[in-house]
């Protein structure tokens, strides 16, 4: 039987909206005040969800101390108390939208997830990040 | 009687004390004190206190207040460096305690009738808030 977990990590950072392939105007239009030359910040809330079979031993589908390890590493290390579009080096050329956030730690995790998790179990089922209460973002990959 | 109003905005800051070195500064405010800043979305609660108006049932009508708050907290705070864009931070470090002293000194000459400002609660994040209730 499948099973979902889902588990919560947080971190606070700075950043701002503004494409280098945007004229300034086009960047007010487009980002309004989230283009704010000196950028802004968030409480960032990730939550990774992982699927597989549940272990008839230990009752867990994932052994969350390997998850957390695995989310220290890829996302709360590099992330957290940080400027995004200063110190995070995707995002010099990535505008760090909560998408191109929720893309890149996607992307972090499934990178690291077969040394992490032999067999490459349990899958990693989607990452949602909330930017606010009132933005969110959930990639999920169909495999 | 308390009546209490809640607002966010989003908002970046730096934790360190131009009088303080920067090993003291890491020291203090650990990885708050990145000079590149990080943020928050900031929660603040206003508290009014007073009487019920015997005719309206109201301490303070609170569109009147919500109009207090977006024009003194939210216009000024939010999408902000604060340590850059809002008065005082280029002298006092932007730390909760002081956000609330600086909104109770921002809201306080706007609330009057049968009411007066209570308190200010700024939450920074889910586990850390501060309260200012006006003291000296």
């Amino acid at each position: 039987m499948t099973v979902r977990l889902s588990r919560r990590y947080e971190f606070f950072a700075s950043h701002r909206l503004h494409s280098a392939s945007l004229t300034d105007e086009q960047n007010r239009e487009v980002y309004g005040k989230c283009n704010n030359l000196h950028g802004h910040g968030h409480n960032y809330e990730v939550e990774l969800t992982v699927r597989g079979e549940v272990d008839p031993v230990t009752g867990c589908v994932v052994e969350l101390a390997l998850l957390d390890r695995l989310a220290e590493e890829q996302i709360l290390a590099p992330f957290r108390y940080r400027n995004l579009n200063e110190e995070a080096p995707v995002f010099r050329t990535v505008v760090p939208t909560t998408e191109n956030l929720g893309v890149e730690i996607d992307r972090r995790l499934r990178a690291a997830w077969e040394r992490t998790f032999a067999g490459g179990e349990p899958r990693l089922d989607k990452v949602r990040i909330r930017e606010t209460d009132r933005n969110i973002c959930e990639i999920a990959q169909i495999r | 009687m308390v009546i209490s109003k809640k607002v966010e905005f989003s908002a970046s800051h730096i934790c360190r004390s131009p009088r303080l070195t920067d090993a003291e500064n890491e020291r203090v405010y650990g990885p708050a004190a990145n000079p590149h800043g990080h943020g928050h979305n900031y929660v603040v609660e206003v508290g009014v206190e007073g009487d019920p108006d015997p005719v309206t049932g109201m301490i303070l009508d609170l569109k009147r207040l919500k109009e207090i708050l977006d024009e003194r907290v939210l216009e000024v705070y939010d999408h902000r460096l604060l340590n850059r864009e809002v008065s005082p931070f280029d002298r006092v470090v932007p730390t909760a305690e002081n956000i609330a002293i600086d909104i109770w000194n921002r809201v306080a000459p706007y609330i009057g009738g049968r009411a007066r400002l209570y308190s200010v609660r700024v939450h920074e994040s889910g586990d850390l808030s501060v309260e200012y209730r006006g003291e000296p």
